[in-house]
């Protein structure tokens, strides 16, 4: 037999050692060390709700906002949280209609990211407004005062942006889920084996249910595939449409998407780098897997490099001093530091990714990917609320410092976040057994040791 | 019914408001008190001037400070809610400033006391009743044989006179004491004329104003009156304006509301007035012109750091100028020469020809005595001279230096009593308490002048357990009995009127009394005087003044216009209403020149240690530029000991660095050299203003006055002056505009909006009049309920004021001169508002009648609206300031036609809204169209300067519409093109053009 080259997207065990060493990751006791981190991300939830609490009984006056600050880091923390929910659907819905075969590795935790993402910045509209409790005010609900929400204003089209993307991405999570469920129920037993036949919705893995269930897979990829870009567009005219210097620019959609998914590859590369040797799954996501991760990061960051500059071209271009002195201020004002942190982090630290040697040393990925996180945040609160520090009224010109409330629900959110996602992955396979199977190339002859 | 005597030849509306009280005392009063009761009962039988709903005026005066301004007091079902000026009142013509405004919260401060109070031996407070209470006092007065001191801080009245009768009859010793008395200008005026009496500035009629550290327009004299005489003469109209000057040492808001400031040492003012003197002297052969030959400008254009022809032109202007005025005195320039200095003013007005013509002699205001009269009283008690000492509207221990030992002086006195209504630092000093009542509790008047007395009637039951004073010296008097047994009135309110019937016509006193106290007084001319005319070849001198200490900085404390002489700095009014040039609320501070504070290192905020030969303090520095850089700054007013929540342990009082004894027969409050020493500490300075500067934005526009007089406006003026005016849209846009705004027009004649008779209500604000004073602040958070929310929530710059003053700095780098833009800025009820659209829920709309409502039930507080407002006009409720901005009974005082706004909901400026839908109720029940003028907003009501007009625009004989005609208009930010229904005239500067264009307002 001649040897061929060997097809990196290709993996290398066989069909059995796939379920065995996925499934493993749920069947294997949970160390101290899971207990610990799971614990340390109740806490953090625990305080997230302590917080909102205080908020609810007090007041938004608790965190730091500062007028003309209207806005800081409760808004910061939602778009970050709503551009990291993007990679995900990215990862699994449009590269799976381009056929990318590289993404069958990650695309389970990077959707599961997506969804856990969704629902946390889904709590910061919430948390975010004077009277929490009268939210759903937003939501066109029929009411005999005859009243009806402002379908003028962006904050109304976000409501809808993330509700509908939140509906869509945990369907497309679910639905893709049953075959591996019905992996896992095969291989426990007890109370585990009726929760998973349960959820499993009675996979046999028939002829049938596998035609089925792929047309349903291929047509929700394509009813979320639009919502890559149109929920991060509807976000960033949360801004554009207003008429703040900083918030108000055409480019923003593009510029919040590109955004988006740069932020959530960060936050992907943050989280299976760990994964991946935690679980034992090195040979499953390799080094492969990361290029290709890379070269997207590399390509959506430079797209925000083009986009810092054009905004401070359009600056100048425009002539308009209100803009001008926003964006002066930007870089060289008293908040200058965030400025830079931003476009450091994000436009410069991306283009490190030109070097194969460093998109394929996971080390240096890791460190990338918290710059990544870090200059994301940043970039939001530059937007957001350092964009409001100086507007058109001098006299009303404020600076903000954020209060332990502010950071507590920072914290805290990273903890709903990371609870949810900790519980997932070791509760589901955190790698897509059956898709990586089809990507086994077949035998020529059927060992009796496959079949199974 | 009462006062249908009055309805004769009074309109309904003119009766209805200016309804006073009549009849038998405390039977006409349905007013509330603040007993809870269990059940609600309605009237059985309803007060005849009570309606549920209808407010009631009553007419009465403030007692705030001592220019006896005329009030109408606002109440509602019992309570007053709102104080007003009384537009008859020739003093403030129905305008009130900040602090009389506040009187309201000295009625429901929290802190008054609920009854009369003994110190017992433990040195702790007993509650007692009245009657042992007077018993007492009476005990001791009448045991103290003739040793009885009193010292009395209210002005001229039937109440001073009676205390005065009263501790002769005793063989007590009183001395009428007020803090800023203006004592080196009546010892002054009886050296240039032999005469101790003030005259009455006539500052609408000059035309040239020089003042030589006067503060007229905050804290010096008759502030209302004066403000608004400068704004009549110094607003722009008929093309032309005064010109005003100001000398002095530091840049006050006086000095910044003039054309010029004349930048020089503390004592060297006296020279500049010589010198102006010596001119005018010279040029008119006048006979002092021997006497003031010494003082040429040559001679002294050294000392005073200014050109010889700086004051040349200067004295030139001012005689050619007739009338001009030129004032001196105040606080700022009390220093060890502010005899020669206000003798110096009174001999450059006598040049000049201003006596009798600006300079009104005659209507002598009470002769308050001040520190020359106070020092040796508390000389006295030191040596143990009186058993007795009554202490009557006054404060001494906080308003004299503590290195007078008066403390000490006054605790050698056997038994003292003090009628503070609040426990103040004298009040904690004596050994009973008999609280006095409010001003709106009580029958009293005030004769700020001869002519003009107003009277007070009481308005609402006593708030707290509150006794007159008068009341207490009369049954006192009872029970002494011997001397005073013949003041056998049964009442003060009787004693009142007995007074009164001696003066009013005695035939109808009954009618007459009504009229005087529905008018709120008695107000005819001054009585014609001679005014004087210095003797030929008399003395005027100069010395160079002597400061206290070795420090290398002179101490310049200041009256706080807020605070005043301190009694301000319990009312949150007050303390969150900012200073008008710093722009700080709730705390003290030190000013000092930039220039100074880099050589000295420190920075905006960090505590310094100021200490002079007397004291030693610690206050965080406010880089100022408008202070000498040999000069150190600071407001007075705060730093009490004692005087309830608000104020105490609040800042620190500037006088702990000043030296009491001096012999000169007043306080001289500059005349102390400080050395600083840097602590380390930091303290945030409570600030609410952002960016000082404009940028060039144009948000107070202004022009030099020959382009205002060709009718230019403020674009055409930049580019002849020169300067910049960018295209913020080009003629093609501006096309584009228009026509979306026809279609935009189009669309929105639906339902409601498609009404071709509704108004459309607009504002217009004339920068040339307005002062920057803020009692249209304080009026708005009176008018709407505004909670105020403390220093803490301050450093987070949530102030709630619907209504701010913006104040911007111009200049004042590169030899351009410094100076300020004042402009209120409120809600600017856009056309094409950007809050609108990007509220969810549609709590912000637009109104039928052009404004942008706020429906706050709805709000859920996405604060978009407010990211979105390129005024910053909105306001968040971000805690839960309606539960702790009035502690009871604070909360009497609010407006119930305005509701308070919970946590979490947006706010803003409504442009009275109640009033607006008020006044259309009203004409809609007179079956008539809403009159122009009609509906005032609370803001325009309380202007001393009259700089701003309401009215609906689409009414083309209102006078706001002819205000916004005016060339000088301009609405802000034109280029976000929102349309707002504000319209501001341009601030007329005297600037030759070719010097204009290093403006940085465009």
């Amino acid at each position: 037999m001649a040897v061929i080259a060997h097809d990196p997207s290709m993996p290398t065990q066989t069909h059995a050692e796939v379920t065995r060493d996925v499934v493993r990751t749920i069947t294997d006791k949970p160390t101290r060390g899971y207990y610990i981190l799971a614990g340390t991300m109740a806490m953090l939830t625990l305080l997230l709700f302590i917080t909102f609490g205080a908020l609810l009984k007090y007041g938004l006056g608790l965190a730091g906002y500062a007028p003309p600050i209207m806005w800081a880091v409760y808004i910061t923390t939602f778009v970050f949280w709503i551009g990291i929910g993007h990679a995900g659907t990215l990862i699994s819905a449009i590269l799976y209609l381009f056929r990318s075969r590289w993404r069958t590795a990650v695309y389970r935790s990077t959707e599961a990211m997506t969804v856990f993402a969704v629902m946390t910045a889904a709590l910061f509209p919430i948390i975010h407004i004077g009277r929490q409790w009268l939210f759903y005010w937003l939501i066109p609900y029929p009411n005999q005062r005859y009243l009806w929400p402002n379908f003028k204003s962006p904050l109304m089209w976000d409501v809808f942006a993330i509700s509908t993307y939140l509906t869509v991405s945990s369907t497309f999570l679910v639905i893709g889920l049953v075959p591996d469920i019905a992996a896992v129920r095969d291989h426990v037993s007890g109370w585990k084996k009726k929760l998973y036949s349960a959820l499993a919705l009675g996979w046999t893995g028939a002829d049938s249910q596998w035609r089925h269930y792929t047309r349903a897979y291929l047509y929700l990829a394509a009813l979320a595939t639009p919502l890559v870009l149109s929920v991060h567009s509807v976000v960033s005219w949360d801004f554009a449409m207003s008429i703040i210097p900083g918030w108000h620019g055409t480019i923003f959609a593009p510029y919040f998407v590109a955004g988006a998914i740069y932020s959530g590859i960060g936050m992907v590369l943050t989280l299976i780098i760990p994964l991946r040797k935690v679980l034992g799954l090195e040979h499953m996501i390799t080094a492969y897997h990361f290029d290709n991760l890379a070269k997207l990061t590399l390509f959506t960051g430079s797209i925000l490099f083009y986009a810092y500059g054009m905004e401070y071209f359009i600056a100048w271009y425009s002539g308009n001093p209100f803009e001008q002195t926003t964006f002066w201020r930007r870089a060289f004002g008293p908040n200058w530091w965030a400025g830079w942190t931003m476009i450091i982090c994000n436009a410069f630290v991306s283009q490190l990714l030109w070097f194969k040697k460093i998109r394929v040393n996971i080390p240096a990925l890791f460190v990338i990917s918290i710059f990544i996180n870090i200059g994301m945040w940043f970039e939001r609160w530059v937007i957001i609320a350092m964009s409001l520090t100086n507007d058109y009224i001098p006299y009303a010109w404020g600076q903000i410092n954020p209060t332990w409330a502010d950071w507590c629900i920072l914290a805290g959110s990273f903890g709903w976040f990371g609870l949810w996602f900790t519980l997932f992955y070791k509760n589901f396979p955190i790698v897509a057994i059956q898709e990586i199977k089809e990507m086994i190339p077949m035998g020529r002859r059927k060992s009796p040791a496959e079949a199974h | 019914m009462a006062g249908q005597t009055e309805a004769d030849g009074v309109d309904r509306r003119q009766f209805l408001k200016v309804l006073g009280t009549v009849g038998g005392g405390a039977a006409v009063l349905s007013g509330c008190s603040t007993d809870r009761v269990a059940k609600l009962v309605p009237y059985m039988v309803q007060s005849e001037d009570q309606v549920p709903g209808i407010p009631t005026w009553y007419a009465s005066t403030c007692a705030e400070c001592s220019s006896g301004c005329g009030l109408h007091v606002k109440t509602r079902e019992g309570r007053p809610i709102k104080l007003e000026g009384n537009p008859d009142h020739p003093i403030n013509a129905g305008t009130l400033c900040s602090r009389g405004q506040a009187g309201l919260q000295a009625l429901y401060n929290p802190d008054r006391l609920a009854g009369p109070m003994a110190k017992n031996a433990a040195g702790t407070w007993d509650a007692i009743k009245w009657d042992d209470a007077i018993a007492r006092f009476a005990a001791r007065v009448g045991a103290a044989h003739g040793e009885l001191a009193v010292i009395n801080g209210y002005g001229a009245s039937t109440f001073s006179s009676l205390l005065t009768r009263w501790t002769s009859a005793l063989g007590g010793f009183i001395t009428n004491f007020e803090p800023f008395s203006r004592e080196a200008e009546r010892l002054a005026n009886r050296k240039s004329w032999g005469r101790t009496d003030l005259p009455v500035y006539d500052f609408a009629a000059a035309k040239y104003i020089v003042s030589f550290g006067a503060d007229y327009l905050e804290t010096w004299g008759s502030v209302v009156e004066h403000q608004r005489g400068f704004a009549a003469s110094h607003g722009f109209h008929d093309g032309g304006m005064s010109r005003a000057v100001f000398v002095g040492p530091r840049l006050s808001l006086t000095a910044a509301n003039s054309d010029e400031w004349l930048n020089v040492p503390p004592g060297a003012e006296v020279l500049v007035a010589l010198a102006m003197a010596q001119v005018i002297a010279a040029k008119h052969g006048h006979a002092l012109a021997g006497s003031l030959s010494r003082y040429s400008p040559g001679k002294v254009a050294r000392e005073t750091g200014l050109t010889a022809d700086q004051i040349t032109t200067l004295a030139t202007a001012f005689a050619a100028a007739s009338p001009s005025l030129a004032v001196a005195g105040g606080v700022g320039a009390q220093h060890r020469g502010a005899i020669d200095l206000c003798q110096a003013v009174n001999t450059l007005n006598e040049v000049a020809g201003n006596l009798g013509r600006t300079v009104q002699f005659g209507s002598a205001p009470a002769a308050s005595e001040g520190y020359g009269a106070i020092q040796p009283l508390f000389d006295r008690m030191a040596k143990g001279e009186f058993q007795v000492v009554l202490v009557h509207d006054a404060n001494p221990l906080y308003t004299l230096p503590r290195s007078g030992k008066f403390a000490e002086a006054f605790a050698k006195v056997t038994f003292k009593v003090s009628t503070a209504a609040i426990l103040d630092e004298t009040a904690k000093a004596c050994d009973l308490i008999l609280p006095n009542l409010h001003g709106l509790e009580r029958w009293d008047d005030l004769t700020p002048r001869a002519g003009i007395t107003g009277m007070m009637q009481p308005v609402i039951e006593p708030v707290r357990g509150g006794l007159h004073t008068g009341d207490v010296l009369l049954k006192a008097a009872k029970a002494v009995g011997g001397a005073v047994a013949a003041f056998s009135a049964p009442s003060f309110e009787a004693y009142l009127k007995g007074e009164w019937q001696k003066t009013l016509n005695a035939a109808d006193f009954d009618t007459a009394w009504r009229e005087a106290l529905g008018k709120g007084g008695m107000f005819s001319a001054a009585p014609a005087a001679e005014q004087p005319k210095t003797a030929a070849g008399s003395e005027v001198s100069y010395t160079t003044p002597v400061f206290d200490g070795n420090g290398d900085y002179i101490f310049m404390p200041y009256p706080s216009m807020q605070y005043h002489d301190g009694r301000g700095a319990n009312k949150p009014w007050l303390l969150e209403n900012p200073d008008p040039i710093t722009k700080i609320t709730w705390q003290s501070w030190v000013e000092i020149h930039p220039d100074t504070a880099e050589k000295l290192d420190v920075r905006e905020g960090e505590i310094v240690e100021l200490a002079s030969p007397h004291g030693t303090l610690r206050v965080p520095v406010y880089v100022y530029a408008g202070v000498r850089p040999d000069t150190f700054a600071m407001p007075l007013g705060l730093g009490h000991t004692e005087y309830g929540r608000y104020a105490k342990d609040r800042g620190v009082n500037a006088l702990d660095l000043l030296g009491a004894a001096d012999g000169q027969g007043f306080l001289p409050y500059v005349a102390t050299r400080v050395s600083l020493a840097r602590t380390g500490d930091y303290r945030k300075v409570a600030r609410v203003d952002g960016m000082p500067r404009q940028l060039g934005r144009g948000i107070i526009q202004s022009m030099p006055i020959a382009y205002a007089a060709k009718g230019m406006t403020p674009e055409q003026s930049y580019k002849a002056a020169g300067g910049s005016f960018p295209e913020s849209n080009t003629e093609l846009e501006r096309t584009a505009l228009e026509g979306w705004r026809e279609r935009q027009l189009e669309q929105t004649r639906v339902g409601n909006y498609a009404a071709d008779n509704m108004p459309k209500w607009g504002m217009a604000v004339d920068l040339s009049r307005c002062t920057g004073c803020s009692a249209c602040v304080t009026a708005c958070y009176a008018e709407n309920n505004i909670p105020t929310v403390g220093e803490e929530q301050i450093f987070r710059r949530r102030e709630m004021s619907w209504m701010r003053i913006e104040r911007y700095w111009e200049g004042g780098t590169g030899g351009e001169p410094l100076q300020a833009r004042f402009s209120p800025v409120m809600c600017q009820h856009c056309d094409n508002a950007p809050c609108e659209p990007v509220c969810p829920v549609y709590a912000a709309y637009h109104t039928p009648d052009g404004l942008n409502g706020q429906v706050y039930n709805r709000c859920v507080g996405t604060r978009y609206c407010s990211n979105n407002c390129p005024f910053k006009v909105r306001y968040f409720n971000w805690l839960k300031f309606n539960d702790t901005a009035w502690p009871e009974p604070l909360n009497l005082q609010l407006n119930p036609d305005v509701t308070t706004r919970a946590r979490g909901v947006m706010e803003k400026c409504t442009f009275c809204i109640q009033r607006i839908r008020g006044v259309q109720n009203t004409a809609r029940l007179e079956d008539r169209t809403v009159r122009d003028g009609e509906i005032v907003t609370a803001c325009a009501q309380a202007c001393p300067s009259g700089a701003i007009k309401f009215g609906n625009v689409k009414d083309p004989a209102a006078e706001v519409v002819q205000w916004k005609r005016d060339q000088r208009g301009y609405t802000m930010l034109e280029e976000a093109n929102v349309r707002p229904s504000v319209t501001y005239l341009a601030k007329v500067l005297h600037v030759e053009p070719a010097a204009f264009h290093g403006s940085e307002e465009r």
